[in-house]
């Protein structure tokens, strides 16, 4: 007996000096994963638990299982059943986040869909008073705003993230100064769709923040895509003689496109 | 008792009777089969793939297969052929003749290790192949997509399986270094099960000890991820793009903390069979 709680005293000695010296042998190519695998950079300890749970039961498998939860989600969409898809949306961002899909759909069903089946289930657009459906899409809309800033932690240059953010802040509190500020680090981001810099300028204009607007303009318009999907050349130079007219830049001084 | 010097060539032998005695078990070639048909299958899969884009969904499921059986496999054949061994009287005769235990347990870890080789490398080869299946189908129908040419980097794909295999070739140490003094295969079984899940999570623990901000706790998460493996380090190629590819200075590393845990293992395995009787 004594023996044996000797040699397991002694192999777990061996094991923790040996693992002491691998771990940190191992250090630099451990934080390397933990940087490239978002699945491994958790803050939350509850997804963490999660996310590891998953990862170590189910390997490679969690895209499938994500997926499968995803369909669940769908079908409980189906029927408006709020608590479960709500809880589906969160529990298939935290079993494969990699995907941007998740995390952008998931943001839509919580900013669009799920203020209507609240209102609804409180009596419908009819009954219930508009300062309460107004904070019920508030309400919504932010829970939207926080699955999208957990989801840029996982994906910090995703440009598809930022655009729609902005389009919530736009379509949902209309709140242009913010959706501005989104559709700028949309555009700030790799392979970023021009009409997130068009859209930036627009709503900069219709603060009134005319001069801002024509220079972000005349700074973007040599940077837009010779394939103009989404660009609508003719728009953006459209645009800057508008305000270029409305604010009474002399002529000698107005844009004049390289190209 | 050694009067004969140790033998790198009896330790091949018996390592060679290990793999042929795998070959001839139904459990191998089940989870092999189960393994091939779950990447081919998921090819078939792909329709209910929506966040992953398609090909990264098939890599996916084969590492996922490959990580999944893989360890089921190592964990059962090690347990399975060493308690064989003992019941079946063959390693009281084997370790009557002039053979070291050192080499009995050397042996059985090539064997096992070449077991779960052979397990990675044909469902790697599989997963390229289906991979390549797919990908050229895909450049066809969307040549515009591909302009730039392929999108999997097989290089990757072979480094993945290369690391799924080294973490399977610790746990076989593991589980041999339990075998080694456990009186059951079922306890063996059942202990290498919960090796595999906690060296998968040691670095939440370390993680929450380290959050939870007391020295002790600390110490605790460290002496535990210190004792256990981390068996998230060999996910260090979850990408099929060669830009994501990790400098071979961290492959080493991983290669070095796998190799270094399996000669502890090894080691204290040997330690604990030698006092073990037969």
């Amino acid at each position: 007996m004594k023996s044996s709680a000797l040699t397991a005293t002694f192999v777990i000695v061996v094991l923790a000096v040996t693992g002491t010296l691998l771990n940190r042998l191992a250090a630099p190519a451990w934080s390397a994963t933990r940087e490239k695998q978002p699945a491994l950079t958790l803050d939350s300890s509850v997804t963490a638990a999660g996310q590891g749970v998953t990862l170590a039961l189910l390997g490679g498998f969690r895209a499938l299982v994500a997926d499968a939860a995803w369909m669940r989600m769908y079908a409980r969409w189906e029927v408006r059943d709020l608590p479960a898809v709500e809880t589906l949306i969160r529990v298939v961002s935290a079993i494969d986040p990699r995907p941007v899909y998740f995390w952008i759909n998931g943001a839509r069903i919580l900013a669009y869909d799920l203020p209507v089946w609240r209102i609804e289930a409180a009596g419908g657009f009819e009954r219930v008073a508009g300062p309460t459906q107004q904070r019920i899409g508030r309400e919504q809309a932010q829970l939207a705003l926080r699955h999208l800033d957990a989801a840029m932690a996982f994906h910090p240059a995703s440009a598809d993230l930022w655009t729609e953010r902005a389009s919530i802040e736009l379509s949902k509190l209309h709140d242009l100064a913010a959706a501005a500020e989104s559709f700028r680090r949309a555009w700030e981001q790799p392979r970023a769709p021009f009409y997130a810099a068009r859209l930036h300028a627009e709503l900069l204009r219709r603060q009134g923040r005319k001069a801002e607007a024509l220079a972000w303009l005349v700074q973007v318009h040599p940077l837009q895509p010779p394939d103009p999907e989404g660009g609508r050349e003719d728009v953006v130079l459209q645009r800057i003689r508008d305000l270029e007219r409305e604010l009474g830049v002399a002529p000698e001084r107005t844009y004049q496109p390289v190209r | 008792m050694n009067a004969v010097p140790f033998s790198f060539w009896r330790a091949l032998l018996i390592a060679q009777n290990t793999l042929r005695e795998a070959a001839r078990q139904k459990l191998f070639l089940f989870f092999l089969l189960l393994a091939l048909a779950l990447v081919v299958g998921a090819r078939w899969l792909r329709d209910f793939s929506f966040g992953a884009p398609e090909l990264k969904f098939l890599a996916d499921c084969g590492f996922g297969a490959m990580a999944f059986f893989g360890a089921a496999l190592a964990i059962t054949a090690t347990a399975q052929l060493f308690f064989s061994e003992i019941e079946n009287r063959t390693a009281l005769t084997l370790l009557a003749k002039p053979v070291w235990r050192a080499e009995f347990i050397l042996g059985k870890f090539l064997g096992l290790a070449a077991v779960t080789a052979i397990f990675c490398a044909m469902l790697t080869l599989l997963l390229m192949a289906v991979l390549r299946w797919r990908e050229g189908e895909l450049m066809r129908e969307f040549p515009e997509t591909f302009a730039s040419g392929g999108a999997v980097s097989y290089a990757m794909v072979a480094l993945g399986g290369l690391l799924q295999w080294l973490k399977l070739a610790v746990l076989v140490a593991l589980a041999l270094l339990v075998a080694s003094f456990a009186q059951t295969q079922l306890f063996t079984v059942v202990t290498g099960f919960f090796i595999l899940v906690i060296c998968h999570l040691q670095y939440l623990a370390q993680d929450a000890y380290a959050r939870a901000g007391s020295w002790f706790a600390q110490n605790i998460g460290g002496a535990l991820a210190a004792v256990f493996p981390n068996f998230q380090l060999f996910a260090l190629a979850d990408s099929l793009n060669a830009a994501d590819a990790p400098p071979a200075l961290h492959v080493v590393r991983v290669v070095l903390y796998a190799a270094g845990y399996i000669v502890a293992a090894g080691a204290l395995a040997v330690y604990c069979f030698r006092k073990r009787e037969i």
